[in-house]
């Protein structure tokens, strides 16, 4: 045999191969025992007639699984809608486990025109609503214009559905399974804005059950009759009947594409979903996937009656609401009892503390002197002790850093800046503040101001979901050292943002959750987001009034503006360039002083049954708001282990 | 009678009124509105609302307007026997208050009873057995149970019943019963949970009981009546049973009045300590989340129960103590 028939040989194995694949997988697609009973009972149609022609194939993460099983799961009422948002992470656009990658979920593809103009959503053929209506191009269009463009319904903005002269996107739906969105300019975050297009906050998903909703929308239905329901049900008008009914934790009639769908709603003691016949995704072997029969979301009236629950091992996954400072007690009930696995899923990037410093603080014009001074600020900087703040509030758990992202992300400005001004050397800290002037010291060691005064500065913390008030004291025991007295201001939440936004803050710690995401969402570190940081609060108000109030921003922020505008619209390779620039520019100009990133602090202590398989391992899943975790990990290939 | 009865029903309205408008105010006393904390709350899990949605949202539920134009517009709703939307559940709130208030209701009820049950018999040995062990013994476990907050005591049985038997005491039912429709067996379950928090409620509430039934009955035994008795050759049980008793129990239905509402409020932390299903945890989520609409609503409702509680307890009194009923 020549070398070239080998080659032959091969090539056409493989093709027979693939063929082959493709030929089994056709015919032997496999439903949950329930469903087979259903459909045995005439209850529901055959397996092939609910899926679609080419269903989704999903690779689980460790093995092929088994059906069955309940899964239960905290929420504390019915404000935490969010939990099941990012339990279904029901959206057509899907981040990767690992954070850094997005691909279609519900759709059998996204593609950009080459210049990235025009977008087009290519929709499953034959695919289904949990009620087996077809789910087609219409629930797209019906989201754009009679959701989004209908004036009494009109959700807020999505800023990304607009082009540079502000005119809107135009959306067409050339057939049933094609969805095109056509822009004037180039804009590449498209997957990642679909993305987060679910129920998140409670908002209107982007694609709709269309063939069901339009009995509650008064451009199909008769308005007084949808008013008179309203009332009925104490709403004023028929948009937030219409809300409700689209709300699919508030309404089980309302069909969804997700892996589980409601039969109780999140308002009940337990919120119950059953698995979707219809949804259109199987495993490696053909299974029609969600694995586990049935979502229990138990309401608890606090998170400590929840907590209690976790450790007796009543949940058997549980990340949300667990509270961080229960790891030592987790890790040891765990070894007790064997019924759970304890993993840390450390937040995507960022910072879990970080301590911002308001660049235009005008009541004392020496202070904000100080403040706009660079060298003040990286003394400010390496004056602290992060170790020990480590040790102390974060269980030992976490990384002194700069609020940049992770490691794995693409806009990772590199080690040199990830860490910069973050060691501790007061010897270094006390030279720079000598050479700003500041040498005269009173009788306690703290330095003076030119009027005599002592250098005080307020650092502000609300208390929200971490113990930054620990955090804030070990910050003011560090600058003793400096000679800058630290004076920790506990303010009640609504007061610490009104004065944010008065421009009344010193300096505050809060977390930095946004740099994951810096060119989607509403960075904190960009001075337009409201709310963020009291780091430039006046430059917002510079540029909302048109120069007429507050400060000009400074070189350094124009230049974040101007990167966060323009990487919205080029390729991914430049936008990764942007990224790290921004990121080297934040970071170097120490206007939000990193403390600790990386820990689990918020929904980072997974809590998982020993029998549930495929969950991802420890510090393997990117634990972020916009990749909906644990919704990332694929909750629809999780299964019991009989 | 009837004409006292009919005049203090009547002022039940007005007094009403005084007290929404009082609750009203004082649960938009806080800084902010529903909308900040829920954006707070969301915010603590990672997402953000941004303001512009914020606003629209307060926009679209009245809460840009003024408080007293969002009070009328309460109140015509109320007169109407309609409660408002909640903010929370997106459910009227007569519903949600009407699903809950049977459970409520019955979880007052048997702590009523239980404490009755210890309270006046345990009062009645502490002061025939004055300064006796039993009596000791009884004191220790009154002041402890006026001392332990009921919250703490549930705590601690929760935790002791964990640790002991595995027993997992949170909520009125189980599992397997929480969303099934009612049934003997669904009843059967709530009675096997229900006596753990009805007992750490009546505790602290007999204790005081017990105290004024002790000291009441105390004050009648050295009366003199009491020696005509025994010389006449009573049994000394019939004695202290048939004329000290009746009379020691007098203040103690005077205390109905104020016992009713605080029995509802004091399972409110019990209640969320417990997981209970009940109107205190609701009322507790609905002012902490500034959903003022279910707030100002239940909290109507409690005056509404205190009101009436006070009646009963007068109407009681004239039915137990004939010389109120001669005057």
């Amino acid at each position: 045999m020549t070398r070239r028939s080998i080659v032959i040989g091969l090539l056409l194995t493989f093709v027979l191969v693939i063929a082959a694949v493709g030929v089994v997988s056709a015919v032997e697609y496999s439903e949950a025992p329930m469903l087979a009973e259903k459909v045995a009972a005439g209850e529901l149609p055959a397996l092939k007639d609910r899926l679609p022609e080419e269903p989704l194939v999903e690779t689980p993460l460790e093995s092929v699984g088994v059906y069955g099983g309940t899964l239960r799961r905290g929420i504390t009422g019915p404000n935490d809608h969010n939990s099941y948002v990012r339990w279904m992470y029901d959206s057509l656009v899907r981040f990767s486990q690992d954070g850094t990658s997005t691909y279609p979920h519900l759709l059998k593809a996204l593609t950009p025109s080459e210049d990235y103009k025009v977008w087009t959503f290519e929709m499953l053929k034959g695919a289904k609503w949990s009620d087996g209506s077809p789910f087609t191009s219409a629930d797209i269009l019906f989201w754009f214009n009679d959701v989004y463009n209908n004036p009494e319904l009109k959700p807020a903005k999505l800023p990304w559905l607009y082009n540079s002269d502000g005119s809107l996107v135009e959306v067409t739906a050339p057939d049933d399974y094609t969805a095109v969105f056509t822009w004037k300019d180039p804009i590449t975050t498209v997957p990642m804005e679909v993305a987060a297009m679910d129920n998140r906050d409670n908002l209107i998903p982007m694609f709709l059950p269309s063939a069901y909703l339009k009995q509650f929308h008064a451009s199909y239905t008769d308005v007084n009759a949808l008013n008179e329901m309203a009332k009925k049900e104490s709403f004023e008008t028929w948009k937030q009947l219409f809300e409700n009914r689209q709300a699919p934790f508030r309404n089980p009639a309302r069909p969804v594409m997700a892996a589980w769908m409601s039969v109780t709603t999140i308002n009940d003691p337990i919120y119950t979903l059953v698995r979707n016949p219809y949804y259109p995704i199987v495993d490696t072997d053909g299974q029609q996937l969600p694995y586990i029969d049935q979502i229990n979301f138990i309401t608890y009236q606090s998170i400590d009656a929840l907590n209690m629950s976790v450790i007796q091992g009543e949940l058997d996954m549980q990340d949300r609401h667990v509270i961080m400072q229960n790891y030592p007690a987790l890790v040891e009930e765990a070894e007790k009892s064997g019924k759970y696995d304890v993993r840390l899923w450390p937040t995507f990037g960022g910072n879990d503390a970080a301590l911002s410093i308001n660049y235009y603080y005008d009541k004392d014009p020496e202070y904000m002197k100080l403040f706009q001074n660079h060298d003040f600020r990286v003394a400010l900087s390496i004056g602290i002790d992060r170790e020990e703040i480590i040790q102390s509030a974060f269980l030992g758990v976490g990384e002194a850093r700069q609020p940049v992202p992770r490691n794995t992300s693409p806009y990772y400005p590199g080690d040199e800046y990830a860490f910069k001004y973050t060691e501790y050397d007061q010897a270094k800290s006390n030279e720079l503040l000598d050479g700003l002037g500041l040498t005269k010291r009173d009788a306690e060691g703290y330095r003076l101001m030119p009027d005599g005064s002592r250098c005080m500065i307020e650092i502000a913390y609300a208390p929200q979901f971490a113990n930054w008030g620990d955090i804030a004291q070990m910050v003011a025991e560090d600058w003793k050292g400096i000679g800058i007295e630290g004076v920790v201001v506990e303010n009640e939440r609504t007061n610490h943002f009104a004065k944010r936004d008065s421009n009344e803050l010193m300096t505050e710690i809060w977390n930095e959750d946004t740099t994951g995401f810096p060119f989607t969402g509403a960075p904190k570190f960009d001075p337009r987001t409201s709310p963020g940081v009291c780091i430039a609060t006046a430059a917002r108000t510079w540029l909302n009034s048109n120069g007429a109030e507050g400060y000009e921003p400074n070189a350094d922020f124009k230049r974040v503006m101007e990167i966060i505008d323009e990487a919205k619209h080029v390729d991914p390779e430049k936008q990764a360039e942007l990224g790290k620039e921004l990121f080297r520019l934040w970071s170097e100009g120490c206007y939000e002083i990193g403390l600790v990133g990386l820990t689990p602090l918020i929904q980072g202590v997974a809590v998982i049954n020993v029998n549930l398989v495929n969950v991802p391992a420890a510090d393997t899943l990117g634990n972020d708001w916009p990749l909906r975790t644990p919704g990332n990990g694929r909750t629809e290939q999780f299964y019991f282990a009989k | 009678m009837a004409s006292y009865i009919a005049k203090r029903l009547l002022v039940i309205p007005l007094l009403l009124l005084v007290f929404s408008i009082v609750i009203f105010f004082l649960i938009q006393a806080p800084p902010g509105d529903f909308m900040t904390t829920y954006s707070a709350i969301l915010a603590g899990s990672g997402s953000s609302m941004d303001n512009e949605q914020l606003n629209l949202m307060r926009v679209d539920y009245g809460l840009d307007k003024p408080m007293h134009i969002q009070y009328f517009r309460w109140m015509g709703k109320l007169l109407h026997g309609d409660m408002g939307l909640s903010l929370l559940y997106m459910l009227p709130n007569t519903k949600l208050i009407g699903d809950r208030i049977g459970l409520t209701v019955l979880l007052a009820f048997f702590s009523f009873i239980l404490s009755w049950l210890i309270a006046i018999p345990a009062g009645i040995f502490s002061a025939t057995h004055k300064n006796s062990i039993g009596d000791y013994f009884f004191t220790v476990i009154n002041y402890i149970g006026v001392a332990i907050p009921n919250f703490f005591l549930a705590l601690l049985l929760m935790w002791i019943c964990y640790d002991l038997w595995g027993l997992n005491l949170v909520g009125l039912f189980s599992p397997k019963y929480e969303m099934a429709p009612w049934s003997w067996a669904k009843i059967g379950d709530l009675l096997s949970h229900i006596w753990l928090p009805s007992l750490i409620l009546a505790l602290g509430g007999s204790a005081r009981l017990t105290r004024i039934m002790r000291a009441n009955l105390l004050d009648e035994l050295g009366k003199p009546y009491m020696i005509t008795g025994r010389a006449k050759g009573m049994s000394e049980w019939a004695l202290v049973m048939k004329y000290p008793v009746r009379l020691a129990i007098n203040p103690l239905v005077s205390t109905i009045g104020n016992y009713i509402p605080q029995l509802f409020s004091g399972s409110l932390v019990v209640a969320t300590v417990m997981n209970l299903q009940n109107i205190g945890p609701l009322l507790l989520q609905a002012l902490s989340m500034q959903d003022m609409y279910l707030s100002g609503s239940i909290l109507l409702v409690y005056c509404l129960l205190a009101i009436v509680g006070t009646i009963l307890s007068d109407m009681l009194l004239v039915w137990v103590d004939p010389r109120i009923r001669m005057e």
